[in-house]
Formats: structure tokens, sequence, C-alpha cells
């Protein structure tokens, strides 16, 4: 089937089957290759993905169901220089192996989108659903955590 | 929660500028945008082929026959292959696996045939498409069953096994591997002894679950050169093991390349071979195009390296006074199908099974014992999580049954700097007791706690660990430097980047010493074509012996930058030092070359021609004071052991008394560095690591069915910590007992703070309800039950 | 896993044109909404059907809103848009604490209710909530709309009374006042499935719906806890009763979760802690909702 995507700003014409899931898309035809391939059941949310500004798991969205929408991933965060979380995530060295950072940094970024001031709370149930192997958690709700504390930051 | 500093390190130097700081880590931009490489992000066009694997449903079976012909026939099927097409053994340790399973299988998911072809969609259907004909056999689940006399021989030819000459396995047994410790007189130490206890404790097998899976891709070129790209925390050993099992292909290490980008975490996962094999053999059927085998993640999780179960029975005897006169611990050790890593596992808690702790009198056993189980490796512990459960948990009981308070006694029994241990050796410097007093007092130690809750009591428990890198006594580190037009240095080293920082410890140590800023230091990633030698990033040792190497080799360029100006100024070498990137002159204060003057164009003299050139150097370092000549009997006699790194932990918990719900409010975890290259990077190893140590003693539950098959692949039934998971608050402490022969007194810290969590849990769970659970993971619902029954009696 | 065995994807405008799709292909075409479950299915080859309908660009099922005291949850209502509603926060918390407790974020801005009732997996989550209310299914299909009282809903474990061409357009649930409880026992604070579920409605005069799931092939409410309840205040003796009953009441299995005695005697609990709660909830008290009490 013929779909179009937007994928962090541009536009993309696919061809792919109904049983081609999102996420080997994106990785395989659009090249965009920080969604990754963790579990591929929606349980480790390292193929996490902004859909129309929300996040996903783009391992349990078929391509076809996407055709019109608005994809977002780190690389369109980071477009026009870090995001303010971004920032505070690398200088708080958050991340070990980085794996699982795209996913937490999609769903951090839509936290903070929907809530400026999130209590500690907030944030472990916003990243609740992306696993970390390395970090143990705490410096990358330090850095969430910061990025909320001044209400209307980017 | 605050993680907080509140011990400043006792050996700092204020005159370190790079060592000892908390530098942003050099690959923290790459993870943090997306630029961060894996192996499945790479591109390999059009022609990449795929594999998918049949594995087996029975966890012991003989094979009676295979029929690939309708996979053959499917659409988009290259190649079918099973084992007949590589009929080979290899091994870390000990040869006693095969590339694909010949005529026995011997785990539930030993893997039986594989497809290759044009698509990953067409592979997984022509998969199944094979119809293999299984001879199903009784298979051996539990160790002690296995280690029986008359037990069935899963490797009846063991006897004729190739293996490191520091192995002893038994023929005509499932014993792969005995390491034995025999020293003193235990049998009149326990007559003497003023109390004994003697009990056993059972610790099932655990996952590594780093996030992301294992896979390669690999690809014979037209000119029969083998380059494999691998997640692996080992590129060369992972050449070599590579080459020796392809070796009656022809293949020698100058034929086969191993690239490996970042890594999504190892956990010693993705250390020596498991199912990279696969993929590399299986190029060879296909050349000229790359073949990728990634795994999926059930795969994951029955088709690796799984952390080996073990049933240990101690028996410690102590004078009234508290000193520990006698331990006995045997540990039989359900060590899985092929223990061509694993045994090193056994060897290793052989070696040490006394815990920390000064012992005059040992009879340990750490028997490697063969069942039908997925194979056992290296996980982040190495055998030592394992047995410390058991041995701290023992401990806390008998200072109990003598009146001894918990700290107390193993303050008097920690082992100090040159005490005699289990194998004639003797213990490096380290600050284990100033690690129990750390933690003690981070929790308040001996100030009891109360719940406001009803439901809830609350409990603290200690525990104390150890662990030495388990590594041949050759292993290996070394490094190339290199600098730049800009002044920056490119430094090449086949350490892996595993998350623990590694890359930018290495910046941080060549930054001291040439005083370039770690941000102008790159630590170039393994390709075992361009990057020398490193025996493996496991073992925690890589601060200390890959770091010696960038040492030296940074102290060689210095070397060469100051003969350069000598040559070309004539000032003394002693006379020179560097500051801020720049040459200076103690005898001239107004000298100053900044190097990146003249790091590649080297110094134009007066009459027009130059002197120097590129800076490069190059280190390494082999430890030469290791040998493995230990007594296959008495364990006595050689010096396996490069160091230990010690510490401790200590936990406040809160217990729902009616759902035994566990809440960690406190957790305190000392290690002794010897020195924090990167403090920072020190508190994410503690963190993380007791993390995933809290995982395995809280709700990690592996299980099998009567026929040896994982019941539990995948993370909604085999539950990691989720940001929801962890300790109210984390104290990290970091001792620094500088190791004498190590970078800026460095040692290893990335397993050793997951060793204790399963015993002071175990430990804090007996303090608030009187309740001693034995047996890993000590769940809710254990602990519910536990207080049920209780109530009922 | 890929999905091995390809199918064809067509996404409706309209709810007709949905119905008559399914109606054309009798037992091999699926209804995907959010697909949490169904592509987690097709990826594990638990299902194969040769047609997947994609019924998200159908109008008019996304709506959540209140009428008087119904509140209408459309078919494409999502855990998320639950948490996330002021009508909800305002009449019917406890479904916000129930879909908090759904896998995670990127789970729930997918995962729908209505979906949740038609996956029908015995540790269904949506089940001991709806079921403490009266609660409809409004269903249509090619023999027209029909509605289904939530109690003859489940059949079995991932049975419903709806058939293949059915699409569930949306749920009634009543709202009077009320205080209630969704109880969920986890292996850990991270999301879990269930291994037991009591969900429990307070009314005004001492009236409890209790229902309990993932310890019964179905979630079902008991029929003689709620009668020994009804009409008498809550006291020690009264609860301790009904917590006696428990064990005759619920069939759970031993599984790799949890064993039965351990579901069973945390069903218990669970309803001992529950009712407290409820009730103090319907009298403006007790802990907030969205605090977990076990």
């Amino acid at each position: 089937m013929e779909i179009t995507m937007n994928v962090n700003g541009e536009r993309w014409d696919i061809s792919a089957a109904p049983a081609d899931v999102l996420l080997d898309v994106l990785r395989e035809k659009v090249g965009v290759k920080s969604p990754k391939i963790g579990c591929e059941r929606g349980d480790c949310g390292s193929c996490t993905i902004l859909l129309e500004g929300k996040t996903v798991r783009s391992c349990l969205v078929l391509a076809v169901e996407v055709d019109g929408q608005e994809i977002t991933t780190v690389e369109g965060i980071g477009l026009e220089g870090l995001s303010r979380l971004q920032d505070l995530l690398l200088n708080n060295n958050a991340f070990q192996c980085g794996f699982c950072a795209p996913g937490i940094v999609l769903s951090a970024t839509e936290l903070l989108n929907n809530n400026p001031s999130p209590t500690r709370h907030d944030v472990q149930e916003a990243l609740a659903g992306n696993l970390c192997r390395c970090t143990g958690y705490e410096p990358i709700i330090e850095a969430v955590l910061a990025a909320g504390s001044k209400a209307g930051a980017q | 929660m605050t993680t907080t500093f509140p011990f400043e390190a006792e050996t700092a130097e204020k005159d370190l500028q790079s060592v000892g700081t908390g530098a942003i880590r050099i690959d923290g931009l790459d993870k943090i945008s997306g630029a961060a490489q894996f192996v499945d992000d790479i591109d390999f066009g059009p022609g990449l082929l795929h594999a998918a694997i049949v594995e087996s449903p029975h966890a012991y079976a003989r094979i009676v026959s295979i029929d690939t012909s309708k996979a053959e026939q499917a659409s988009g099927v290259v190649r079918v292959v099973t084992g007949k097409d590589f009929p080979y053994k290899f091994g870390m340790y000990m040869e006693d696996r095969y590339i694909f399973a010949q005529d026995h299988v011997r785990f539930a998911g030993e893997q039986v045939a594989g497809v290759i072809a044009r698509t990953h969609r067409e592979a997984v259907q022509a998969a199944a498409l094979i119809e293999v004909e299984y001879e199903v056999l009784e298979p051996l689940l539990d160790p002690k069953a296995a280690f029986a006399d008359g037990a069935d021989l899963i490797h009846p030819d063991l006897g004729n096994y190739t293996h490191v000459p520091w192995f002893f396995p038994t023929a005509d047994t499932n014993i792969a591997h005995w390491r034995k410790i025999r020293k003193g007189d235990t049998a009149r130490a326990f007559a003497e002894a003023d109390f004994v206890l003697e009990d056993t404790y059972t610790v099932p097998r655990y996952a590594h679950c780093a996030i992301e899976p294992h896979v390669t891709v690999s690809k014979l070129d037209h000119a029969d050169r083998l380059t494999v790209w691998t997640a692996s925390q080992s590129p060369h050993t992972q050449r070599h093991l590579f080459a020796e099992a392809l070796k009656p292909l022809g293949f020698t290490h100058q034929d086969v390349r191993v690239i490996t980008p970042y890594i999504g975490g190892g956990f010693g996962g993705k250390a020596g071979v498991s199912m990279e094999i696969m993929g590399a053999a299986m190029a060879t059927l296909v050349k000229g195009r790359p073949l990728k085998v990634r795994w999926t993640r059930e795969q994951e999780f029955y088709n690796t390296y799984q952390r080996q179960g073990v049933v240990a029975e101690l028996k410690v005897g102590v004078m009234n006074d508290g000193t520990i006169t006698a331990v006995e611990h045997k540990l039989y050790w359900d060590a899985g199908a092929y223990v061509e890593y694993g045994a090193n596992v056994v060897n290793a808690a052989g070696l040490s099974a006394t815990g920390p702790y000064r012992v005059p009198n040992i009879t340990n056993d750490s028997l490697c014992i063969y069942t039908n189980l997925p194979p056992g490796g290296p996980y982040r512990g190495f055998g030592y999580s394992e047995f410390h459960f058991g041995l701290e948990s023992h401990m806390d009981r008998i200072a109990e049954a003598i009146g001894m308070d918990a700290v107390e006694f193993r303050k008097k029994n920690a082992i100090k700097e040159g005490d005699e241990l289990s194998y004639g050796g003797h213990m490096n410097p380290s600050g284990l007791v100033e690690a129990i007093d750390k933690v003690a007092a981070a929790i308040e130690w001996g100030v009891d706690e109360e719940s406001d809750n009803p439901n809830t009591v609350m409990g603290k428990g200690i525990a104390c660990f150890w662990k030495a890198p388990a590594m041949p006594p050759n292993a290996s580190s070394a490094s190339f430097l290199k600098f730049n037009e800009d002044g920056s240095i490119n430094i090449s080293v086949s350490g892996m980047e595993l998350g623990q920082g590694y890359l930018t410890v290495m910046a941080q140590i060549a930054s001291e010493i040439l005083t370039v800023p770690v941000n102008k230091i790159r630590v170039e990633t393994p390709d075992t074509d361009r990057n020398p030698y490193e025996w493996q990033t496991v073992a925690s040792h890589v601060t200390w012996s890959s770091g010696l190497a960038v040492e030296k080799a940074a102290v060689e360029a210095r070397a060469k930058i100051f003969e350069v100006i000598h040559q070309a100024y004539g000032y003394e070498d002693d006379s020179l030092y560097l500051e801020n990137e720049t040459v200076r002159c103690s005898t001239d204060p107004d000298f100053a070359k900044p190097l990146r003057e003249f790091v590649i164009d080297g110094i134009q003299t007066e009459e027009g021609t130059w002197r120097g050139g590129p800076i490069i150097a190059s280190g390494k370092f082999m430890p030469e004071f290791t040998n493995a000549n230990s007594d296959p009997e008495t364990g006595q006699g050689g010096h396996p052991n490069v160091h230990y790194t010690v510490g401790a932990c200590g936990v406040v918990l809160e217990i729902d008394k009616d759902t035994g719900r566990v809440w960690v409010r406190k957790a305190a975890l000392a290690v002794d560095a010897g020195r924090a290259i990167n403090p920072d990077l020190v508190k994410g190893q503690i963190v993380g690591g007791l993390v995933q140590g809290l995982a395995t003693v809280l709700y990690e539950d592996m299980r099998f069915d009567e026929g040896g098959k994982m019941l539990n692949p995948n993370f909604t039934d085999y539950k990691i910590p989720t940001a929801f998971d962890i300790p109210d608050e984390i104290i990290p402490i970091i001792v620094e007992v500088p190791q004498p022969d190590g970078p800026f007194g460095a040692r290893g810290v990335g397993e050793h703070t997951m060793i204790a969590a399963a015993p002071v849990i175990a430990n804090a769970v007996y303090n608030a309800l009187g309740t001693r659970i034995k047996s890993m993971p000590v769940t809710q619902e254990k602990i519910a039950m536990s207080l049920l029954e209780q109530r009922s009696l | 896993m890929v999905i091995a065995k390809e199918f064809e994807y067509q996404r409706p405008a309209t709810l007709g044109e949905a119905t008559r799709i399914l109606a054309g292909h009798p037992g091999s075409a699926r209804v995907l909404a959010g697909g949490t479950d169904l592509i987690a299915w097709l990826r594990d080859g638990a299902v194969a059907p040769d047609l997947v309908v994609d019924i998200k660009a159908i109008p008019d099922l996304h709506d959540l809103r209140i009428e008087s005291d119904t509140l209408h949850i459309g078919g494409l209502v999502t855990f998320s848009d639950v948490i996330g509603s002021d009508v909800i926060a305002e009449r019917a918390p406890l479904l916000a604490e129930m879909s908090e407790t759904v896998g995670s974020t990127g789970i729930r801005n997918r995962a729908t209710l209505a979906g949740n009732i038609c996956s029908a997996v015995p540790s269904c989550d949506a089940a001991p909530v709806l079921l403490g209310y009266d609660t409809t299914v409004h269903l249509t299909g090619p023999g027209g709309d029909r509605t289904v009282d939530l109690n003859d809903w489940f059949l079995g474990p991932r049975r419903t009374a709806r058939t293949d061409d059915e699409i569930v357009t949306h749920l009634t649930v009543e709202v009077p006042v009320h205080g209630g409880v969704y109880v969920k026992l986890m292996r850990y604070a991270g999301e879990d499935l269930a291994q037991a579920a009591v969900g429990i409605v307070a009314y005004p005069n001492d009236v409890y719906r209790v229902t309990f799931g993932a310890v019964a092939p179905v979630p079902f409410r008991s029929a003689r806890i709620e009668e020994t309840l009804r009409g008498r205040p809550l006291d020690d003796e009264l609860i301790a009763n009904v917590v006696a009953m428990v064990g005759d009441e619920i069939s759970p299995i031993t599984d790799i979760r949890a064993t039965a005695a351990y579901r069973t005697r945390m069903t218990e609990v669970m309803l001992e802690r529950g009712l407290r709660a409820a009730r103090d909830r319907l009298n403006g008290e007790g802990p907030a909702y969205g605090e977990r009490l076990i």
C-alpha cells in the first residue's frame, strides 16, 4: 500500500505491506534509527515515537495506520539545538548505554509539554513504560525534574 | 529522593585537573541526540540477507532427522543450514559447544537449523517449514541430580574436551570443573568451634535483560575476508573464537575482522560468543552478501547466556568472641548445557567463597555441573552475587546466635591488607571496615525505626561484598594515541563502552597527563583491524588494565612531546611540563608552546628544517604477577586474582505485613574504588548496580516447566525494574584506599555494586519480620505466605 | 517477532462501511482500534486474520461526555483520554484510577476501554470497575444496533457477547453519587497485569457492588457478598464476614505469576482494604484516588 507520513518535519511517501510494523518501516524505509527494537511487544518502550504529539509504542502500530500523520523522533527534537531537557540529561550524565535514551527523551518531552512542573511521581509515571537496565533511573528523574522546575520553559 | 555525597574522598589530591572530576560523558551527546549508532542501526544496503533460526523445543533429545526440503523451496530462501554444515566445536575456556546442534540438543532453545532469506519475513516463514524429528530424552534439570552417581551423561565425551589447564573436569560424569580449596584443618576447627551453623541456600537462574538484544551482521567478501559487526563486549575475543571455530574452513585471525559500535547494555551477556557464531558461520555460505541475525526478546532470554543457578551448602564455625575459624562452602552450580564460559564463573566463585573475611581453615568446593538448561555464562558479579546471598545471610544468623551485633561481627572478621586468601595469595589494600562503618552510619544502624502505618513494619539490613576480576593470567590491554592538527587526541582501544563510561574514563586519564580537555579527546570504538588488543570488557577490569595502557600511551606521548621541544629549543626534558595544552618550562617562565602548533607539523628550526612530526604513542598492560598454577586438589599455590574490590551495603525496608510488599526506603552502598576517576560514573554504577541487584532478590523470577522449557521469556512475566521500582533514597559512598598498581590508584567497581543486594534484603526482611528466607527471589508472595504461615502456627 | 502471515487492511470511513466489510469476511477479519492487543497477537501468531479493519477513521467514536448521570464513553476513547478528562475527574475518578494501572502512557495513548472489554482477558482491568456501575455496551452490526448489559457481556476467557461482525460504538455508564476503588494485585510497583483484582463501588445507603477480576475465567460480581453487605453499615464484623466468603466465591488458578493460595489470600486483603476505602470515598474522605491500597 502507498502511504504518506510526516517524519520530523519531512514528508515521506512509502510503500508498505499491511503487515509491516511502523517501527520497522521507520528504521528501514525512512532510515530513522533512534526508535529501537527491544522487545517487539510494547513492554520496553525503546520503540517509542511521538505520533501526532503523543507517545506510542511503534512496535505495536502498523505502518499503514499512520497514513497522513505526523511522527516525531528524538532526531526531530534536537533539530535546532538540544532541548532544555536534553541539555539537563546530558549534563547530569543521566544515560549509560543510551539504548533507552531516545524513548525516554520522548516520554519526558510529552510529560513536560502537558505538565510543565511535574512532581517526582508524575515523572516516574511518565517514564514507567521505558525500561532502562543501566542507570536505576535516578539521574534521569533528577534531570527531568530539573527541566520542569521553571514553569513555561521549553 | 536525593543522591547524597556525604563523604569526601580521603585521598583526593587538590592538583588533579581531570581525574576525580565528574566530567560529562564524551558519548553523552551521541546518546541524547539519537546519533549513537548500534549494530542494528547500520545500513547494509538492499543486498542484506536475514536469518531465522530453528530451535529445539526439547531440553534433551536426540535429533533423528531434519527435513529442510520445504524450507529450501520457500519464497526468498537463499540457503538452509543445519549442524551438518558446521560440525565444529568451539568454546572460550573449554571446547564443548557447537555452532548448530549435532546429534543431540541439550537445552530447550538450542539452535538446530538456520534459514537465510532475502527478507526477515521470508526467513521466518521458511523456518516454520523445517521439520525436525526428535527422540525426546529425560532432561536433567537439577544440579544435584546431575551430580549424583549414575546420572545420565550430558557430555559423554567430556574427558576428551580441550580446555584451559586450570579447569578440572571429571571424565564420565556431568562435572565439567571442580575447584577445590583445602586450607588448614576444617574438621578440627569445627570440632573446636564454640558455635557452628550449617544450612543450604538456593539461588535460581537470572537473565541479563540488556535492552538491546544480541545482533550480528556478518559478511564474507569476495576476497574471503570475514567481517562481523556485532554487539559484543569482547571484539578481540570474539575474533579469536570465530577464527578458532572456523579454522576447519581455513580461517585464521588475519581473515577475520570484528567491528563493535556502541552496545545497548552488556552485563556480561554480550561477552564471549553465544549466538554470534551462527551469523559468522552462515555468512561463509553466502559469499559477498551481508547477513543479519537479530535475536528476538524471547531468544534473548533462553538462547544466550544465563546467570547460573546454585545450591549452596554452607557451614561456618566461630568462637564466642566472634572470630570465624572455619568455612565449608559447597556450591553445586546448575551450569547448563554448555559451560565453555560458565565454568570460569564456577572457578571464580570457588576461589573466593569465603567472602571478604579472614578464614584460616577452609574446605570449599565449587562444582560446575552440566544440566539440560540454557548455557550459564558471565553475568555481572560472575558467581559472587550468587554465593553472597547465602554467605551474608549466614553471617547475620551467626552474629545473632552468638549475641553479637551484625556490623561488629563483620568488622571483626573483615579481611585486611596482607591477610592470606583462600588460595594462598595476600589481600591488597582495601577499605572494607571503612565501607562498613560508613554504610552503617548512613542507615543509622542500631536505631530501630518505627512505621507510622499500622499495616507495615520497618527493618534494617547490612551485608558486605568483595570480588576480584576472573581472568586468564595473561589478560591484556593495549592502546594507541595520536594527536590532530587542532591539538585534539584520538585514542584507539578495544575496550567497550557498555554504558559504564569507559570511553570517558580513558579520556580523563589521558587528559590528566596531556592536559588536553576531555571534550577534545575522542576514544574510538573497536575495530579489530585498527584498534589494538583488549582481552574483553568484563571482570570490572578495564578501568585498571586499559587505564594503565592508556596512561602509558599518554606518558609516552608526553615524553615524545618533550623530546621534540628539547630537539628544537634545547630545554632539558626534566624542566618541561604541560599546562592547558601548552608546553611550559620551569627554568624559562616565558616559554609557552601550544601543542596544536607542532603535534602534526613539527617545529621549524632556524635553518628552516623541521623537527618532530606527528606525535603518536602506544601503551600496553599485561599483569606479570598472576598465574593459574593452583594445585587441583587444594587450590593452593597460584596467584589467579589480581586484586579484590570490597564494599558494603545497608538498607532500610518497610514491609506490608499482609501483602508482603517491600519498599526500600533507604539504601546505602559503599564501594572502594581506589580512586574514582569519575565520581559521577562511579555513582552511576552504584545506583544502577544496586537497582539491578535488588531486582534479582525482589521480583525477577525465571521459571521452567518440567520439560526444561523457559516459561517467561518476556518482560511481561520476567519483571525488571521500572522508574517506580527504585529505592526512595540511595546514598552512594565512594571509599578510596588506592590500588597501588592502578591508574591514579583506581580499581574496578562495575560488577560489585549489585553483589550485596540479595543478602541485604534477606537480612532486612528477617530484621523486620523474624522470617528467614533462604531461597531467591524473596518475592512479595513468598513473604506474604510466610507471614500467613507464621500467624497460623 | 515479525508478523509472519500477511493480511489485507481497510480503513472504513463510516460504521456502516465497517460492518459491511466485517460481514463480508466472517471469521477471518479482525477489528483494529488501539492495536495494543491485536498487533501483539499478530506478532505472536496467536491470531492470523485475512483482513484487518481499522476503525480509527470513523467519526463520533471519540466522544467522552456526560448527560445527567449517564457517562458516554465512545468506542475509541483511550485510557489516556479517561485519565485526562475533567468529566471523569469530577464524576467518576474511579475510572481514572483504574486507567492509570493499565500499562504505561505509551500504551494508554492507544488502548481503548472498549477494546479492553472486547479482548476480555481474565485480567481485564476495565471490567471490575465497569461492572460496579450500570454499564451498557452499545453495538452496531449488519443486523442493526443493539445493546448488551455488561453483566451479560463476558462469556469466557477472550469470549464476549459480541459477534465477529459487530463494532462497539460506545458504552453508557450510570454514575450517580458514589465512591469506589480499584485494587490490583501486581508483582511490583511497575506496570503489570492483574494477578487478582477487586473493584468496589459504594452507593448511598450501604449498597455495594463488588467485582472480582483475574480470579476466575471471567470478571464477575459476587451476588452473595453484595447481598450480605446491602443495607448494613460497614463494621469490622461485617467486613470479616464477607472476607471469609472470598475463598468460596473465587476460583483462581496457579500459574507462573502467582499461586491460587496467594491470590485468594490477597483478594481477602484487597476486599477488606477496598471496602473501607470505597465507603470513605463515598463520604468524601479516604485515600485520594490513585493511591495504591496494596
